[in-house]
């Protein structure tokens, strides 16, 4: 998939069409599209960024954020170096002071998310947010956003959200035929890519006819079933998939991802044929369940649905470091797994620094062990 | 017959060696931690056969715990610490429902409901709140561990230790102690900034009975401070760091039966 980005972005640069770099799925991506530009995620995901970020951003900041803005320093983000537009999105405030830094010597349109989820004023100013970055785009590049650009772009979207759901449908089998972690590199740093479509649609006849990928939970021959886990808080973004091995190599298979590099931002579909597709448009990203939104209440629905769905044995949440929004309201999150969905749940704070890979492997361990213990399976150890 | 635990721990390794239908251990060992796993284990598995009066060929199966549980090469399985601690306290207090173990490199909190574990909280990520924090107050204050739960007894007015981090820790303890204060009442300053750093781990859902494990538990008078600052009272496991070995061995009794 980061193939076909770079060959996508390449390709573009040639022809002389823009690259938008975003770092949040609240951005809608088919106002970009509908300007002939590729929207790419630029969320770093690489430790060797993070020092070079410590020279200016506090050691004390998430590591996705510092790890991005490490790429910025050094140069070493291919797709950063090819955008001609950074939307910097107000996610959170170290994102937002971030950007302003790299806003020094890069073009970027800042982008207000909404607080209130539940307020009609904030719809209103998303859609007039949503509308600016349509203008911007249009008079930087040149380009009519007209409606109908739009509803192509929203098919467009729809087509690929739809793929990716199918694909993820595949983890709520008994017996996924594929791992969390490659469900996980089955998704594209940049959207629309024709290529990654028809991969997509390779890999759902693949799995709908029950091959089991290499390393799958089906190759499996001996060992008991693995835990089924949902997980759910912050991206793990390209570079950044430590916690995900970690928890499938001890004996599980990650059959859901409630976060924004899993399910959270594919699950609704936008109507191409709405009377005014700039505001379907907004509306979709506006009921995004994110943690910087209070109160944040629909990721509980959320929850709810994808553990009717997928039918995990256990939540764990992932929360990188210094990510407020996520850490406070990992204590909800642990209340509504335990006392609503009844299931056992586990926080792992972390960077991108392998330094505790051990003891998280302890504490996923010690999880599992309690998990199976609890559905009266095999022993409580793992036989070698 | 016979299941072998053996607890890898952070500072220290432990062999208990248990019968299926005994409630003492037919034999234990420990000593100080060293880099060959493999060795000090066959070692102290030598010295608890002798005890024991049994040869190697008498144990059913063998179970490893702690940290370096993955280098135990005579194990048959790894199981985790926390798995490991609760078989070995609920067997020696059958209704147990929260579990505080401080051990040489960690301390953490385990929450049990009739059916053995519900949760567990930890403490991994700094060295204040674990043992190796108070082997450093011990050296500072020239008391020896097991003494300083006596020494602070003696205390009229605690030292208030603030900082979070050991290393900081150890520097406040110089000040206080080049500041006049007494070596007892830094004692029981220490004591007490440990046992506040553990109830941190989470005092919700903290049932009674609460059991104190880990080599901490070794120290007199910890028990006491540490049911102050969790709000409940709290026992001493018999010999509580050889809990997780104890624990391990029933779990290898366990395993060979079924």
């Amino acid at each position: 998939m980061v193939d076909h980005c770079y060959d996508h972005a390449a390709a573009l640069k040639e022809q002389g069409r823009p690259v938008v770099g975003i770092m949040c799925e609240f951005t809608p991506r088919e106002v970009i599209l509908a300007a002939g530009a590729a929207p790419v995620c630029l969320c770093g995901g690489a430790r060797e960024t993070v020092a070079a970020a410590e020279a200016c951003l506090p050691a004390n900041l998430c590591p996705l954020i510092k790890s991005t803005f490490g790429h910025h320093s050094m140069g070493s983000n291919p797709f950063l170096e090819w955008a001609d537009l950074v939307v910097a999105e107000t996610t959170c405030d170290g994102k937002k002071k971030m950007f302003e830094l790299m806003a020094e010597s890069r073009p970027m349109h800042v982008l207000e998310l909404p607080q209130k989820p539940d307020d009609p004023d904030a719809f209103a100013h998303w859609l007039r947010e949503v509308g600016k970055l349509r203008s911007d785009l249009e008079g930087r590049f040149g380009v009519r956003i007209t409606d109908d650009r739009l509803r192509d772009a929203i098919r467009l979207m729809n087509r690929e959200r739809g793929l990716r759901r199918e694909l993820a449908g595949f983890m709520a089998l008994d017996a996924p035929p594929l791992t969390g972690r490659q469900l996980l590199d089955l998704k594209s740093l940049i959207s629309g890519i024709e290529a990654d479509l028809e991969q997509y649609e390779l890999a759902i006849r693949l799995y709908g006819q029950g091959a089991a990928a290499t390393g799958s939970p089906l190759d499996r021959r001996e060992g008991p079933p693995p835990v089924r886990v949902l997980m759910t808080g912050v991206p793990m973004v390209h570079g950044a998939e430590r916690v995900i091995e970690l928890v499938e190599s001890a004996g599980a298979v990650v059959v859901a991802q409630e976060n924004c590099t899993g399910l959270k931002p594919i699950l609704e579909v936008i109507d191409p044929e709405a009377p005014d597709p700039l505001r379907a448009i907004a509306e979709k990203y506006f009921h995004l369940p994110c943690s910087v939104m209070t109160a944040n209440r629909r990721r509980f629905g959320s929850l709810a649905a994808l553990a009717a769905q997928f039918r995990p044995h256990c939540v764990i949440e992932l929360v990188w470091h210094a990510c407020l929004t996520y850490d406070v309201e990992s204590h909800q999150v642990r209340r509504f797994a335990e006392d609503e969905l009844k299931l056992p749940y586990l926080k792992i704070d972390t960077d991108y620094s392998p330094s505790d890979s051990a003891r998280l492997a302890l504490r996923v361990a010690a999880l599992f062990e309690t998990v199976r213990a609890r559905a009266g399976g095999a022993g409580p150890g793992r036989t070698r | 017959m016979i299941g072998c635990g053996v607890d890898a721990g952070s500072r220290v390794m432990k062999v208990v060696l248990m019968g299926d239908a005994d409630d003492r251990p037919l034999a234990s060992a420990h000593a100080g931690q060293r880099p060959d796993q493999q060795a000090l284990a066959a070692e102290l598995l030598g010295q608890a056969l002798r005890a024991a009066g049994i040869g190697s060929s008498d144990i059913a199966k063998t179970v490893a715990t702690g940290y370096g549980r993955q280098l135990i090469e005579q194990a048959d399985t790894v199981v985790t610490e926390i798995t490991c601690q609760a078989r070995g306290v609920r067997s020696l207090v059958p209704g147990v429902r929260s579990i505080v173990d401080i051990g040489g490199q960690d301390s953490k909190i385990i929450f049990l409901d009739d059916r053995g574990v519900r949760d567990f909280a930890m403490n991994d990520r700094c060295a204040a709140g674990t043992g190796q924090f108070l082997e450093m107050a011990s050296a500072r204050l020239g008391i020896p561990l097991a003494e300083l739960g006596r020494a602070a007894t003696g205390s009229r007015a605690a030292s208030e230790i603030t900082s979070m981090c050991a290393v900081f820790a150890e520097t406040e303890i110089v000040s206080l102690l080049a500041a006049g204060a007494g070596p007892e009442d830094v004692a029981a300053g220490i004591l007490r900034s440990i046992a506040q750093r553990v109830a941190s781990l989470g005092t919700r859902g903290l049932e009674e009975p609460v059991v104190f494990t880990g080599g901490a538990a070794l120290i007199r008078g910890l028990d006491g401070i540490l049911s102050a600052a969790l709000g409940k009272p709290v026992t001493v496991a018999r010999d509580p760091h050889l809990t997780a070995a104890r624990g391990a061995a029933l779990l290898a009794c366990e395993l060979a039966v079924a």
